[in-house]
């Protein structure tokens, strides 16, 4: 396995409040990694530091080659990719456009021959896949606000992934989404990490992050307080102590009620 | 140049700086009651004026004394602000920042075409309501009434300033404007606080109005225009402060003053030979004032809490546009032929305005930038075009194309603002840069064309004329020749078609998701930055190019051809037919003042185009409320589709992948199945 992300003494400050404290993250290659913490713990703060949108202290690494200090859309021309909380699509364009958008950048070339001579552009490939992976096909020529809440965040995960990243970064994915539909979409992660694109998964469904992921960093208080696989998280006492506080129980059975599920069918299969 | 002379032209800026810094006042208790970016403030102030010159002078047919005509005024300016209320703030209460400021730019042109159509276009000197007389100070004659107009709006200031401090209407004014929805819980009505500062807006503009008349003619231009060192007042104060705003209007108020001072001595810059300062400086330091401004101040202004939509209207792709321009191509090469020579001018100036509108569908349609300088960038490329013939021989097609990039190199730096400072402050930014590039720029007499005009030469290749004064006339017969029509059209149709493929086009995606959310598409990586500027220089050319044809077209032009006016007429009209299609920049053209429609309403009605203007900015404000993507988003490519029924995520299908697997063997899950999770 080799580093895929790198995240060295990561530190944001927004005026006198230290959002992010010294964070240190790995991220290696086919690893699902879960960052999760409470509220207002940083995590949202520490994907904008490494995709570029706040500005931060400390070294980051994509791939071995340092990308603090550069601009968000130089980055992403590193493969870096992300999803956002909010979904975040572009309303004026298809899904297809959308996509697409993603996955390749104009040149001066590709420019003037699309617009001079009328030539629609290139389908790529990659955002043809990407759809074609989450079952977009269908909503393809639709417009955004056309689409379902679950739908639409299935477009902004495509969109990541039509950009062929190097590391996916997903900011709760499964914010607003059923349980049955939260544990679908762990599945199709969990596959897209098999597939060979690793994630940085932040969430606060515990079940989803406990059941899925291969290593796991808690932050708190813009910190990191605990490390390790879903097993040593889960009996962390200092994660049960900051982090789950009073709904441990809760938490730890839906993380064993994902498991379980995954196993029975698993079986079935 | 003595410091007693300093000081008496500081204080005679009194009167102006404190016009400037009530009709100041106006835009900020618009912004804090109903969260509007108001430009039609000063044409409010305008309205009243003209109303107490109409009820003094006796033109309603009854001659008023003052007192009554002061009383009347301020009725009207509180009936006017009931109306502005109703018309244009609450019906589009939930509507972007972008268009409601829009809306009060429909009322503004309704207001100035409903002025020039009652009273004429010539200024009415105004009996004046204070106290005449002047008092010695530092060796100078200072008019009372200045210390009047500044006493009387100093204490309107702590009026307000008192007011949004310490009483619950000022507070519940800051509550709804810091958080609709909570302000509703807690019974306080957002619909009822917008109205009473609306009325409060409309009579202190009443008030600017009735003190212009002691210091200036009352016409359809000096008010409306002077929001434009009223907005920079305003941003000042970050359109929250009424003090900061009252003392950066007094100040800019006095710099003007000081200028006018400034332009009598022989070091001054001078246009047109000694004893004619260079017209325009004044316009020029309120651009510059209003861009700092706006740099240092427009991230402290503070975000609204109100419940709106956002969104622009929808570009959608174009669907056949070769088949429309043939069609309609054909058809108007046909008019241009056939028509009669008012009708074909007529035509031709909308195909000018259709090019111009063109450079509003990428900047706007595209970029989601909107510029009022657009038309200023023609003017740019019309008066190189003049200049390059008379200073240097440059005829056509060099003249053009050098205008043109011109206008592109000018536009690009104008886009700069742009990267900081978008929707409501960029238009803000180049209305000022508007007003200064027309005041400045074409009013200069080197290199712009005076108070007389600049000469064109007519375009002609190889000794072949084919300019508006081309001896073929068609079957009309008379001027302009339809050989410059057909070629308008043909670059029209050429330039449409390209708009068109840039739509469709990897760049114009790239365009739309600036435009959508410059966040996510930097995430994306794209270069937002380029992106726009790309957008600036390409809108900017095409603007280029429609101000080289009406310069063609008319053979002389001056620098009211693409002025304030008319760049403020095109938004409205691009934005009541669709500023983001292909076709809806065409519909716009036709009607345009000045256009095909303008001629047949003059001809078969005999309406002059100030009709057309005051029934525009009404539709402008009932497209906004009713159609906010304009007509033609409509009728070309049908009303939004509905939202599609919903499925669960439980279905979904995941595929081996190929492309997207780093080397790694594809996933293995088939439809209704997945693969385990591993942990």
């Amino acid at each position: 396995m080799t580093t895929v992300l790198s995240a060295q003494g990561v530190s944001v400050s927004f005026g006198a409040v230290r959002a992010l404290d010294g964070v240190d993250l790995e991220v290696q290659s086919d690893q699902l990694v879960g960052l999760i913490g409470p509220n207002g713990a940083g995590k949202t703060t520490f994907i904008d530091a490494v995709t570029g949108f706040v500005p931060s202290r400390g070294e980051i690494t994509l791939g071995g080659r340092r990308i603090s200090g550069m601009a968000p859309h130089d980055r992403a021309r590193l493969r870096l990719a992300r999803t956002w909380q909010t979904i975040e699509l572009f309303d004026d364009l298809s899904v297809r456009e959308n996509l697409s958008v993603s996955s390749r950048r104009s040149t001066m070339v590709s420019t003037v021959s699309e617009v001079l001579f009328g030539r629609p552009p290139r389908a790529e490939a990659l955002a043809e896949e990407a759809m074609h992976l989450l079952e977009l096909d269908e909503d393809a020529e639709r417009m955004p606000n056309e689409l379902p809440q679950g739908r639409r965040k299935l477009v902004g995960i495509a969109r990541a992934l039509a950009s062929k990243p190097q590391l996916l970064l997903m900011d709760e994915p499964a914010a607003g989404l059923a349980t049955n539909e939260s544990l679908e979409l762990g599945r199709i992660l969990r596959n897209v990490v098999d597939s060979g694109l690793p994630i940085l998964l932040v969430d606060h469904d515990m079940g989803l992050v406990l059941g899925i992921c291969d290593y796991i960093y808690v932050l708190d208080f813009g910190k990191i307080i605990a490390q390790g696989t879903a097993e040593e998280i889960r009996h962390n006492p200092q994660v049960l102590a900051a982090y789950l506080g009073g709904s441990t129980s809760e938490a730890v059975a839906t993380a064993e009620a994902a498991e379980e599920a995954a196993e029975s069918e698993h079986a079935a299969k | 140049m003595s410091l007693n002379q300093v000081l008496v032209f500081l204080l005679l800026g009194l009167g102006s700086g404190g016009l400037i810094a009530g009709i100041g006042m106006g835009v900020v208790l618009s912004y804090r009651g109903a969260g509007v970016i108001n430009i039609s403030v000063g044409a409010i102030a305008m309205l009243a004026g003209f109303c107490y010159w109409a009820l003094r002078t006796g033109d309603f047919g009854i001659t008023f004394a003052a007192p009554w005509a002061v009383t009347l005024t301020l009725i009207f300016a509180i009936v006017l602000g009931l109306f502005f209320e109703g018309f244009c703030v609450r019906p589009l209460r939930r509507a972007s920042p972008l268009a409601k400021l829009v809306a009060t730019l429909g009322f503004l042109l309704s207001a100035q075409a409903a002025v020039i159509l009652a009273f004429g276009e010539s200024a009415r000197p105004q009996p004046a309501i204070l106290p005449g007389g002047t008092v010695l100070l530092f060796g100078g004659a200072v008019q009372i009434n200045r210390f009047w107009i500044f006493g009387i709006l100093l204490a309107i200031t702590l009026l307000f300033a008192g007011i949004f401090r310490w009483t619950k209407f000022g507070l519940g004014t800051r509550a709804a404007a810091e958080n609709e929805a909570n302000a509703t819980l807690f019974g306080l009505s957002p619909n009822r606080l917008s109205l009473v500062n609306t009325v409060a807006m409309s009579l202190t503009m009443g008030i600017v109005g009735l003190l212009a008349a002691s210091i200036q003619s009352v016409d359809s231009q000096t008010l409306p225009l002077m929001v434009v060192p009223a907005l920079a007042a305003a941003m000042f104060g970050s359109f929250t402060s009424f003090g900061i705003t009252f003392v950066a209007g007094l100040l800019i108020g006095m710099a003007e003053s000081l200028l006018t001072y400034f332009e009598t001595f022989s070091w001054f810059p001078t246009s047109g030979g000694p004893g004619n300062p260079i017209p325009g400086v004044q316009e020029l330091m309120i651009f510059v004032i209003l861009v700092i401004a706006m740099l240092f101040r427009a991230s402290r202004i503070p975000g609204r809490g109100d419940i709106i939509d956002r969104r622009l209207p929808a570009a959608p792709r174009p669907k056949a546009p070769m088949k429309g321009a043939i069609r309609w191509g054909a058809l108007a090469a046909f008019a241009i032929w056939a028509l009669p020579y008012g009708f074909r001018e007529g035509l031709i100036y909308s195909l000018i305005a259709t090019i111009s509108l063109f450079s509003l569908v990428v900047i706007t349609g595209y970029v989601g930038q909107l510029s009022v300088v657009q038309i200023s960038l023609g003017g740019v490329a019309g008066f190189t075009v003049s200049h390059l013939f008379t200073n240097f021989g440059i005829a056509f097609p060099w003249a053009g194309i050098i205008g043109v990039i011109f206008a592109i190199v000018i536009g690009v730096i104008s886009g700069f603002p742009a990267l900081r400072v978008r929707g409501v402050g960029l238009v803000v930014v180049t209305l000022a840069a508007t007003d200064a590039i027309q005041n400045f720029g074409f009013g200069n007499t080197t290199w712009g064309a005076g108070n007389t005009g600049a000469a064109v030469p007519s375009p002609s290749i190889f000794g072949f004329n084919f300019g508006s004064n081309a001896t073929f006339h068609g079957l009309g017969g008379g001027e302009p020749s339809p050989l410059f029509g057909w070629f308008t059209l043909l670059l029209t149709i050429i330039i449409g078609l390209l708009i068109c493929n840039l739509r469709r086009s990897g760049l114009g995606q790239e365009m739309l998701a600036v435009r959508a959310n410059e966040r996510a598409a930097a995430a994306t990586g794209i270069n937002v930055r380029n992106v726009k500027l790309i957008g600036f220089a390409i809108a900017s050319g095409i603007a280029g190019v429609s101000g080289v044809l009406l310069a063609y077209s008319y053979g002389s032009i001056t620098a009211d051809s693409y002025g304030t006016l008319v760049a403020l007429n095109f938004i409205a009209f691009g934005y009541i037919i669709g500023i983001t299609t292909v076709p809806g920049a065409v519909q716009a053209a036709v009607g345009v003042p000045g256009g095909l429609f303008a001629f047949a309403l003059l001809d078969w009605f005999g309406l002059q185009g100030n009709w057309l203007s005051f029934v525009g900015g009404f539709l402008l404000v009932l497209t906004l409320i009713h159609r906010p993507g304009g007509v033609a988003l409509d009728i070309f490519y049908g009303p939004p589709k509905k939202p599609f029924k919903e499925r669960p995520l439980g279905r979904m299908i995941f595929r081996p992948s190929p492309v997207l697997a780093n080397g790694a063997a594809g996933a293995d899950v088939t439809e209704g199945t997945t693969a385990g999770v591993s942990s």
